[in-house]
C-alpha cells in the first residue's frame, strides 16, 4: 500500500479520532465524579449540532442580520473567525446550561438511589430529547451550510488535509490543553479531582459539591456541542438520531483509555479514530467496527482499567 | 400531581376509555347490520400504509404517505364507491426503514379486523419480511417502491408490486453507464441492505459484461456517516464512475466526501438516490452532474401527469413530488379497485372476511387499468408489466431526465 494513501488515513483518523475525544471527554468527566454513565450525552453532541446549525443559518440570513453582516461574516478571514467563535460559544453556553438543567432535575434527585436508576433516568433524558427534535424540528436530516470555506492542501505525494480538517484539529487540541490545564492548575480543578476521589470527604473538606457537579455537567455538555458542530461542518448534515453511534463510539473510546481519567479519553478517541480509519482502509470498510471492538476487548482484557486508568482494588 | 387532581385526571381517562368503546362498537354493529341487507350507510374499510415516516428514507415514506391519502380521497369521491357503498380511511405504519419495526408495524396490520390491504412498504428489507407477515393473514400487499427481486420470489399469492425490479434496473443504468455515458472503471459501494446489495450486484454483472472493469467493490451500513476512509480507497484506484447502491441519507454523504476528497467523477446510483433531498444533503454544488436511474417514466412524460401534479398541488401546497407519490397513488387505487371488485362478488360487508380477502387479492392480480404511471398488470409472480427505467441527472441543483 502507498505510504501516501497511509497518510491520507491517519490524517482522516485523526480528524475523527479528535471527534471522538471531545465527547468521550464528557463521558468521561461525568463518570469521573459521579461514577455514572451520562447515556444522554449522544444527545448533548445532537443538540449541539442543531443549535449551531440554527445560530450559523440565523447569521448568515440576510433577512434577518442585514446583507452587510452576512458579506462581512462570510467573505473575509476576520468575519469568518467572529462567526464561528460565535456560533461554538452559543452552542457551547446553551447545551452546557442544558447539562446543568437536566443534572438538577433528572440525575440530582437520584444522586443516593441505586447506581440502576440514574442510568435509566439517563436514557429516559436520551429518548426524551431525540423524541423532541424529531417531533419540533423535522425527521429528516438538515444538511449544514458549507460556510466555512474547504480547501485540500497537499501534504505528501497524493496525500491532502483540508482547511476543515486544520481547523477542527487544531481546536479539538486547544480544548484539551485548557481543559487538562484548567483540571491540573486551577482552584475549583483541583476540587473537581478531589471530589472525583472522594465525594464525601471532599464535601467534608469544604468543597461544595452541588457546583463540582454542576461544572463537570456544564463542560461535558458544552465539548459535546463543539464535537457535534464539528461533525455536522465535517459531514454536511445533522439528524435528530445523529449522537447514537458517535455516542457509543466515543464511550467506548473513553473505556479504551480508562473511564474517569481525561487524558486517557483524549487518547482513546485517537487510538479508537486512528484503527478504524486504518482498517476501513486497509482491511474493508465493513470491518471497521470490528476491529475497533475487537481492540476494547483486548484493552478490556489486558488492561482492565483501560490505557491510562489506574486498576483499582475493589473495595470491600 | 395531587391525590384529588389524580382522581380527576382517573375519571376523564374512564370516560375517554368509554367513548372509544362506544364509538369502535358502533362501527362493529353498523358492519354486521349492513351485512344482515339493512343499509344503514356506507361500510368503512382501512388501508395500511407502510411507510418509514420518522427514521431512514423519509422524504420517500411521507411521499407515500401522501400519495395514498390523496388516492383515497378521489377514490371516496368517486361514483363507483358510492355505488359500492364503501368509504375508504387509512391508517399509517411507521416502519422507519427497518425490518424489525416492520415486522411490528405488519402485525398491527394484520390484527386489524377493518384492514383491507397495506400500500407499500418502501425498503425491500422491510417489504420482505413483512410480507410473509401479510400473507398468513391472507392480506394482499403492493409496494410502490421495493424493487429487489427477491420480494415476488417468495411465491406468496398476495404480493404485489407497481414498481420496476433492480434485475430491470440495475443492467438498465450499466447499459446507460457504458453506453451513453463511457464510463470504463467503475469503484461500487453498496449500504448492506437487501436493495442496495442486490441493486449493486445487477449493476456490476452488466457493466462487467458489457466490457467495463469494476475496480472496488466495497459494503458500508445505510446508516454510516463517515466514509472519509473510503473515499481515500477509492481514490487510490482511480474510477471514471463510483455506483452506490443504497438510499440517498447515506449516499449523499459518500457524494459530498467523494467530491472533498478530490474524487471528482459522478456517483451513480439507484431509484433510492432519486430525491431532492439527496442534492440537498450532498450540496448542489457536490450533487451536480450525479446519476440516478429510477423506475418508470418521468411524471411529465406520463399522459395523466399534469393531472397529478395540479391535483397535488392544490392538496400539498408546500411539498415536492418524491420518486413514489405517484406510485403510491396508483398501489392505493389498485387496492381499493379490488375491493369495489370483491364487494361486488361478496358484499361490501364481508370484504374483510376471509373470502373477502381472497377475492381482493385476486381482484389484484386481474387488474388491467391505466394509473398515473401508465398501464399497471402484474405478471404471474406479481411484479408489474411496466418494465420502462429512466435515467436522471442533477443539473442546476435539480433531477432532470438525462439527454444524451
Amino acid at each position: 500500500m502507498a505510504l501516501d494513501t497511509l497518510m491520507q488515513q491517519m490524517v482522516n483518523g485523526i480528524t475523527l479520532g479528535g471527534m471522538y475525544a471531545l465527547i468521550a471527554l464528557g463521558y468521561t468527566l461525568v463518570y469521573g465524579i459521579m461514577l455514572m454513565i451520562n447515556f444522554a450525552h449522544s444527545e448533548m453532541f445532537m443538540a449541539g449540532a442543531y443549535v449551531g446549525l440554527f445560530t450559523l443559518t440565523g447569521l448568515t440570513n440576510p433577512k434577518l442580520v442585514g446583507s452587510g453582516t452576512v458579506a462581512f461574516l462570510t467573505k473575509n478571514g476576520i468575519g469568518l473567525v467572529l462567526l464561528f467563535t460565535i456560533v461554538f460559544l452559543i452552542a457551547g453556553v446553551a447545551i452546557g446550561l442544558l447539562g446543568v438543567i437536566i443534572e438538577r432535575t433528572a440525575y440530582r434527585p437520584l444522586r443516593n438511589a441505586p447506581r440502576l436508576a440514574p442510568l435509566i433516568s439517563a436514557i429516559g433524558v436520551s429518548i426524551f430529547l431525540q423524541n423532541a427534535v424529531l417531533l419540533w424540528v423535522d425527521s429528516k436530516a438538515l444538511p449544514f451550510p458549507q460556510v466555512f470555506p474547504i480547501v485540500n492542501i497537499k501534504i505528501f505525494g497524493n496525500a491532502s488535509i483540508s482547511t476543515l480538517q486544520i481547523f477542527i484539529l487544531v481546536s479539538v487540541v486547544l480544548i484539551l490543553i485548557v481543559l487538562d490545564t484548567f483540571v491540573s492548575k486551577t482552584r475549583i480543578g483541583k476540587a473537581m479531582r478531589a471530589t472525583s476521589q472522594d465525594r464525601d470527604a471532599a464535601g467534608l473538606m469544604g468543597v461544595n459539591i452541588n457546583t463540582v457537579i454542576a461544572l463537570a455537567f456544564f463542560i461535558g455538555p458544552a465539548l459535546g456541542a463543539v464535537a457535534g458542530i464539528f461533525n455536522g461542518m465535517y459531514y454536511g448534515t445533522v439528524n435528530w438520531n445523529m449522537g447514537f453511534l458517535p455516542g457509543i463510539k466515543s464511550f467506548t473510546a473513553a473505556v479504551i483509555g480508562g473511564i474517569g481519567n481525561l487524558r486517557g479519553a483524549m487518547l482513546g478517541g485517537f487510538v479508537l479514530g486512528i484503527i478504524e480509519s486504518l482498517a476501513a482502509g486497509f482491511l474493508a470498510t465493513g470491518y471497521k467496527d470490528v476491529v475497533a471492538f475487537v481492540i476494547l476487548i483486548l484493552v478490556l482484557i489486558f488492561r482492565p482499567g483501560g490505557l491510562l486508568g489506574e486498576s483499582v482494588v475493589e473495595k470491600v | 400531581m395531587s391525590m384529588g387532581k389524580f382522581k380527576k385526571y382517573l375519571s376523564v381517562v374512564a370516560v375517554l376509555a368509554a367513548v372509544a368503546l362506544v364509538v369502535t362498537g358502533c362501527g362493529a354493529s353498523t358492519t354486521t347490520t349492513t351485512g344482515g341487507g339493512t343499509s344503514t350507510g356506507p361500510v368503512s374499510v382501512t388501508i395500511g400504509i407502510g411507510a418509514p415516516i420518522t427514521q431512514g428514507a423519509t422524504a420517500l415514506g411521507l411521499g407515500m404517505e401522501r400519495g395514498a391519502k390523496l388516492a383515497i380521497t378521489d377514490m371516496n369521491a368517486s361514483a363507483e364507491a358510492k355505488a359500492a357503498g364503501i368509504t375508504f380511511t387509512s391508517t399509517t405504519g411507521d416502519d422507519q426503514g427497518d425490518p424489525k419495526t416492520g415486522v411490528n408495524v405488519a402485525n398491527q396490520f394484520a390484527s386489524n379486523p377493518n384492514l383491507v390491504g397495506v400500500m407499500g412498504h418502501l425498503n425491500s428489507g422491510v417489504s420482505i419480511p413483512a410480507s410473509a407477515v401479510y400473507s398468513r393473514a391472507n392480506i394482499v400487499m403492493i409496494s410502490p417502491a421495493s424493487t429487489n427481486p427477491a420480494l415476488t420470489l417468495q411465491g406468496l399469492k398476495n404480493v404485489f408490486r407497481v414498481c420496476t425490479i433492480d434485475s430491470v434496473q440495475g443492467p438498465a443504468a450499466a447499459d446507460r453507464a457504458t453506453g451513453d455515458l463511457g464510463k470504463k472503471a467503475v469503484f461500487i459501494v453498496d449500504d448492506s441492505t437487501p436493495y442496495g446489495t442486490g441493486l449493486a450486484d445487477e449493476f456490476g454483472k452488466e457493466f462487467t459484461a458489457k466490457g467495463g472493469k469494476v475496480l472496488g467493490r466495497e459494503k458500508t451500513g445505510d446508516k454510516d456517516t463517515d466514509f472519509k476512509a473510503l473515499v481515500t480507497k477509492i481514490k487510490a484506484t482511480n474510477p471514471d464512475l463510483v455506483y452506490y447502491g443504497g438510499v440517498y441519507n447515506a449516499g449523499a454523504l459518500l457524494s459530498k466526501q467523494l467530491k472533498d476528497g478530490g474524487v471528482k467523477v459522478p456517483m451513480m446510483g439507484g431509484d433510492g438516490l432519486y430525491d431532492g433531498q439527496y442534492i440537498k444533503l450532498a450540496g448542489a454544488a457536490n450533487a451536480e452532474g450525479d446519476f440516478a436511474t429510477s423506475v418508470g417514466l418521468p411524471l411529465a412524460q406520463l399522459p395523466a401527469g399534469e393531472k397529478f401534479t395540479t391535483e397535488f398541488k392544490a392538496a400539498y401546497p408546500n411539498d415536492e413530488i418524491a420518486a413514489y407519490d405517484a406510485y403510491s397513488y396508483d398501489a392505493a387505487t389498485v387496492i381499493m379497485k379490488a375491493v369495489l371488485v370483491a364487494a361486488g362478488k361478496v358484499t361490501a360487508a364481508k370484504v374483510t372476511s376471509p373470502e373477502g380477502r381472497a377475492a381482493i387479492i385476486s381482484a389484484v392480480a386481474a387488474t388491467n387499468y391505466t394509473g398515473i404511471t401508465g398501464a399497471i398488470a402484474f405478471d404471474a409472480k406479481g411484479d408489474t408489466t411496466n418494465k420502462a427505467i429512466t435515467l436522471y441527472v442533477v443539473k442546476g441543483g435539480v433531477w432532470i431526465p438525462f439527454v444524451k
